[in-house]
């Protein structure tokens, strides 16, 4: 468990402790961005709550509302403090499908670890994701799908990032991912689940 | 009696059997033609939603090669110009702000503020009509207005337009070709009620922690509707199942303790009020079921017919098997991604691991999209008959 108060009431889904906290911390003059490092510390362990299976969606969206609630206060007095990131990861949900729920939850898994994440949102067309690439550089792209009639949509994504020799590692996610629909569609990585996800990029920027 | 009302009426008992957890002469099969069938048309999916005829033609120069005993239905769930009247913001249709080869999306939204639980709770058809309506209809923006009577009017025709012609086709299908139809009504779980339309996924699983309470006496004053829904509609019918698909109460949505309070136990009303009319419930429970096998199996003998998709089959069977009959056993992604030959294999093996004594209905677990292929579909069907003899 956390030792600091702020990250344990984020991760016990505390939401009025946490609000209280930050206020409080704000106010005795505390650096926003040491006070972000605290929610995310707490964030990273319910994410890893839920992978342990401690945790389930309702309180892992839960967590994610108290953090996203608790950065609209401190986004604006972060102003000129840089991050330190492990790297940048495109991320989006293939065209055709506007299911933002899997690829929020790794979203959030993500940003708590330390990446950069470059969020395309939703029913992404491959040429957005062509784009992002080159320009971020980004050595890892995720594609969300769940509709399985979007699957072939995110085949030709995955071919457009290959026709323009871009040597991204390809993750793809959902939940009738499968190894069948990862050779199907090119993908170098499948994952299950969220943890899953996280693992993936671990090894990719190990 | 005709070859086909014969044919119908050895389907049927097939279905009745088979859902009381008997063992008919065959293993029951169940499958539609869905969005699937589309591609092999010169069709767009714009036009097969929005001109019924061309749906059914689809449906119906595939019949007579369509073996089934239960027929789950055309490639379209609705006519959208009942929603478009409405100028509703509830859908996108194919054509209309997705391209028109597209399936249909929801536009997940808290169309139920926070605040409105308590007017809600209060008396939910009026605050349906006064709140719900205009928020997700541009049309419907002023109850009483000229403009939103008819609206109304439109849509309300449109609605019954569509139902007519789709119960004739229905008809139609028994007759010619001797189809037995999988529902009549339609229902939900209250939690699902509360979160898919109402207060949308973030809402309610935020409800849970933020106003307990509220939850639980919304679910409970949505219970009446949900039984009334599933049995309500043309003939009271009880011989048919009312499709019921079920959404948060998959595995890993809510926390055990979470399930046990707000999503089970007015389900289990709803359940137990259709049944308590002779009513039966398909539980359509599409994700992963596993962890809620035991509670389930309290319910009435008999009174769902449990859908597996990727619930653990033979745990299904162990808990369930004998009380209820299961329907399932084939991946979707199988019949998109396998061959003929391994579709044969993998019915023939479910069949040896979950037909057993009767009470088995075979057919895919989930929804079958666009991507399936209909050459692993009528597969499928033909080693259904052809190792599914009892």
């Amino acid at each position: 468990m956390a030792a600091d108060a702020l990250s344990n009431a984020i991760t016990e889904l505390e939401e009025e402790q946490v609000v209280a906290l930050v206020r409080e911390r704000l106010e005795n003059g505390v650096a926003p961005l040491e006070i972000v490092n605290a929610l995310q510390e707490g964030m990273v362990e319910v994410g890893k709550r839920f992978e342990s299976g401690a945790y389930f969606l309702s309180e892992l969206i839960m967590g994610g509302e108290i953090m996203k609630d608790a950065m609209t206060v401190l986004e604006p007095r972060l102003t000129g403090a840089s991050g330190d990131y492990k790297g940048n990861i495109v991320i989006g949900t293939v065209k055709g499908d506007i299911h933002d729920l899997g690829k929020d939850i790794v979203v959030m898994l993500l940003k708590g670890s330390g990446y950069n994440v470059i969020d395309l949102g939703v029913d992404v067309p491959k040429e957005k994701f062509v784009e992002a690439l080159k320009e971020s550089q980004a050595p890892l792209v995720g594609m969300s799908v769940l509709l399985t009639g979007c699957q072939a949509a995110m085949k030709e994504a995955i071919d457009a990032i290959r026709a323009e020799g871009i040597d991204a590692k390809v993750l793809i996610g959902g939940n009738y991912i499968d190894e069948v629909v990862m050779d199907f569609v090119g993908a170098d990585f499948f994952a299950k689940d969220a943890s899953d996800g996280l693992k993936v990029a671990e090894k990719v920027f190990s | 009696m005709s070859n086909k009302e014969q044919l119908y009426q050895e389907r049927l008992n097939r279905y009745m059997t088979a859902m009381d957890c008997g063992k008919p002469d065959k293993v029951p099969v169940c499958f539609g033609i869905g969005e699937w069938a589309i591609k092999y048309t010169d069709y767009t999916f714009q036009e097969v939603f929005y001109d019924s005829e061309k749906a059914n033609r689809i449906v119906e120069d595939m019949l007579p090669d369509f073996d089934v005993d239960i027929f789950s239905g055309g490639p379209t769930l609705w006519w959208p110009p009942m929603f478009d009247v409405m100028g509703s913001k509830l859908y996108k249709f194919p054509g209309i702000g997705l391209e028109e080869d597209n399936t249909f999306q929801y536009n997940e939204e808290e169309y139920m503020k926070a605040e409105d639980y308590d007017d809600f709770i209060a008396n939910p058809t009026e605050w349906l009509v006064k709140n719900f309506l205009p928020r997700i209809s541009a049309e419907f923006a002023e109850p009483g207005s000229y403009r939103a009577t008819i609206a109304l009017i439109k849509s309300s025709a449109a609605f019954a337009m569509f139902g007519a012609a789709a119960g004739a086709a229905a008809q139609r299908w028994a007759v010619e070709y001797g189809m037995v139809g999988q529902f009549t009504g339609f229902t939900k779980a209250p939690f699902d009620t509360l979160g898919d339309a109402l207060r949308a996924m973030k809402g309610i699983l935020t409800d849970l922690r933020r106003r307990p309470d509220k939850v639980l006496a919304a679910c409970e004053a949505i219970v009446p509707h949900n039984i009334y829904g599933g049995i309500a509609g043309p003939g009271a019918d009880t011989r048919f199942p009312c499709f019921a698909p079920l959404h948060r109460g998959a595995y890993p949505f809510l926390n055990p303790e979470q399930w046990d309070k707000f999503y089970w136990p007015t389900l289990k009303a709803v359940i137990e009020g259709l049944w308590a009319k002779g009513k039966r419930m398909f539980f359509f429970a599409e994700g992963n079921w596993t962890p809620y096998l035991e509670k389930i199996a309290e319910l009435p003998e008999k009174s769902i017919v449990f859908d597996i998709d990727t619930t653990d089959a033979k745990k299904a069977r162990e808990i369930l098997g004998g009380k209820f009959c299961l329907q399932g056993g084939i991946p979707t992604t199988l019949l998109t991604y396998g061959t003929p030959e391994k579709v044969k294999e993998h019915v023939k093996r479910t069949i040896d691991e979950l037909a057993g004594d009767g009470g088995f209905i075979l057919a895919p677990g989930g929804v079958l999209m666009g991507d399936a292929k209909k050459e692993n579909i009528l597969a499928a069907i033909e080693a259904a008959r052809e190792y599914g003899v009892y």
